[in-house]
């Protein structure tokens, strides 16, 4: 274990979030399309951040020090990190942040078509998760975890947890598909709406049945109670930013511009989803990490100083 | 021929295929083509008449809603008023309306569509100024060029996003030289914007003929040069209300007259309509994916 290592994978993962921020707030404010140049913007490395170039360059300038970061981490993975499948873990994550970037500028250069958009801010979520996973991998509590025994009774939690990734990432790429199909001055598809509602419920109905269970079965203990309790939360939050978001991108057609309050609003949704994504993550791989995989006993979840 | 090799070609033939179907989807319309694939030849040289009339607004008008401008101070600098003009009525009058001859028969018979007109060589200016588009909404034929200027000390961005030509987007910095552009198909209207500055709005209707005109601020338009028949007239305005058609008979050195009415109170016969586009009815749209 490497303690400068995980505080290091931690910081990238937040720079990530902190990406995903930026880029909602280039997609609420319409600002994709700011400046038709990419890399550079109207030519330039620092232009003037004057109107929508300031969200749209700003997005780059914060996807390039993620970008940097990842490449460090990658570096730093590869020289300290024993595990082979963690060294690849790392390696993956430079190519989903080179893919990234340069499916940020595809969106430019094409000028935003929706399945290239939407992609985008996929990947974006997919790398986000992959930075946290190798947080969640080099962290103390991940070599210090004990095995726990699976309730006899019920699904095995690998496989709700397993469930509600699913659904949580389908639910995203709906998300996604849904933002970028209208800008702010076009009624989003209502197809598109119900289709991300039903997801809501689903979402709802599979992570809050696995967190009560977690809570129910393992109480007491932290390691799986806490990233439980973290993406119950969020999801309730995220529920009331759902509506929200609905609200305001339903009034926003009749605005003369992006107005705050939708602005704030449909970025702090799309943040909240991230959250609960990751949070999801956490309580997953924390679960393969210490559940058997089945109620028979198992010797692969029982073998933490290995992984 | 194995069976990878039958993979690639068959790959190989459905790309042409498809790329083809994309190349054939965005063929420029000349002016001497109609619907039909036949040459249109035919030029009226015979005296003409005129369809004029006045857009009235009935009822109130929404209030022109104030804009931020914060986020460029060059464009609170210049124009530190700046409102929405998505509705300008001036004593029940409302400018920025579209009005065209969308179809129609010539007298003898001919459809409007068998007829050519000359592109005219002059550009149309379309001014970035005050972080505003001016004009708010323009007419041009179809291959007239389309002169976009820079008149603001900030850069702007032009973003037309037309649904039966190619979407376009430029940056325009300050000083930058004017940019000349055409529209190589008809499509009534096109929206362009500025991501720069996400107010920034204006409109322009493609037309393979000249008979077309922009209602002023007194709501009076006057569309010139149109040959004797009976057609159908149509006022397109901005903001999501209906478009208003009209069937007109104009004859050789008349003056045919087509008032519009918009807003609450109106009673002019419409069709039913969105704010988005519609394509010119003489021109099968094509639809651009």
């Amino acid at each position: 274990m490497n303690r400068g290592l995980n505080r290091f994978a931690i910081l990238v993962a937040c720079a990530t979030f902190f990406l995903i921020i930026a880029g909602a707030l280039v997609t609420s404010h319409d600002a994709g399309l700011a400046t038709s140049d990419w890399p550079l913007s109207n030519g330039q490395f620092f232009p003037k951040m004057v109107g929508n170039l300031f969200w749209e360059h700003g997005h780059r300038m914060v996807a390039t020090t993620v970008g940097m970061l990842t490449i460090v981490l990658t570096i730093y993975v590869l020289v300290k990190e024993k595990r082979s499948w963690v060294r690849k873990l790392g390696v993956f994550a430079l190519l989903g942040v080179v893919a990234q970037g340069l499916l940020g500028g595809l969106t430019v250069k094409l000028m935003l078509p929706l399945a290239v958009s939407s992609a985008h801010a996929t990947l974006a979520q997919l790398f986000f998760c992959t930075t946290v996973s190798l947080a969640v991998f080099t962290s103390p509590s991940w070599f210090e975890a004990k095995r726990l025994e699976e309730e006899k009774a019920g699904p095995p939690l690998r496989y709700l947890c397993t469930a509600a990734l699913v659904t949580i990432f389908l639910q995203l790429i709906l998300g996604a598909t849904l933002r970028h199909s209208a800008t702010w001055d076009q009624k989003p598809p209502i197809e598109l709406i119900l289709a991300h509602i039903g997801g809501a419920f689903a979402v709802t109905l599979i992570l809050g049945g696995t967190g009560l269970t977690v809570l129910r079965r393992h109480k007491g203990e932290k390691f799986l109670t806490r990233p439980a309790m973290i993406a119950l939360s969020l999801l309730v939050v995220q529920l009331f930013l759902g509506v929200a978001a609905y609200m305001t991108r339903l009034a926003s057609p009749g605005d003369p511009q992006p107005l705050n309050p939708m602005v704030g609003i449909t970025v702090a949704h799309v943040a909240c989803g991230a959250l609960v994504f990751v949070s999801t993550i956490v309580l997953t791989l924390r679960t393969y990490r210490v559940l058997p995989a089945t109620h028979e006993h198992s010797t692969w979840a029982a073998r933490p100083q290995e992984s | 021929m194995n069976k990878q090799t039958r993979v690639w070609l068959v790959l190989s033939i459905a790309l042409s295929l498809l790329a083809m179907g994309n190349a054939c989807s965005n063929k420029p319309e000349g002016p001497a083509s109609n619907t039909n694939g036949a040459t249109a030849q035919k030029k009226w040289d015979k005296p003409t008449g005129t369809i004029s009339g006045v857009i009235s607004f009935e009822g109130t008008p929404p209030a022109p809603k104030k804009i931020d401008t914060a986020a460029d101070p060059v464009c609170g600098q210049k124009n530190p008023n700046l409102m929405t003009d998505d509705t300008v009525v001036k004593d029940g009058k409302l400018a920025n309306v579209f009005v065209y001859v969308k179809e129609g028969t010539v007298e003898g018979g001919d459809k409007l569509a068998d007829y050519a007109w000359d592109t005219p060589t002059t550009p149309l200016k379309l001014d970035q100024n005050g972080c505003h588009y001016v004009p708010h909404v323009m007419g041009v034929m179809v291959n007239q060029k389309i002169q976009i200027t820079n008149s603001d000390a900030t850069q702007h961005n032009i973003h037309w996003t037309p649904k039966n030509n190619p979407e376009w987007n430029q940056s325009q910095p300050n000083g930058a030289p004017p940019i000349e552009k055409t529209f190589g198909r008809s499509e009534v209207l096109v929206p362009v914007k500025c991501n720069q500055h996400p107010w920034m709005r204006s409109y322009i209707g493609v037309l393979k003929h000249p008979l077309f005109d922009v209602s002023k601020d007194t709501g009076a338009y006057e569309i010139k040069g149109v040959p004797p028949g009976k057609y159908t007239v149509v006022a397109w305005r901005e903001g999501g209300a209906a478009e208003k058609t009209m069937e007109v008979t104009v004859t050789a050195n008349g003056a045919a007259k087509a008032d519009f009415s918009f807003g609450g109170g109106a009673a002019t016969t419409s069709t039913s309509s969105s704010l988005q586009m519609m394509p010119a009815i003489e021109f099968p749209m094509v639809g651009k994916h």
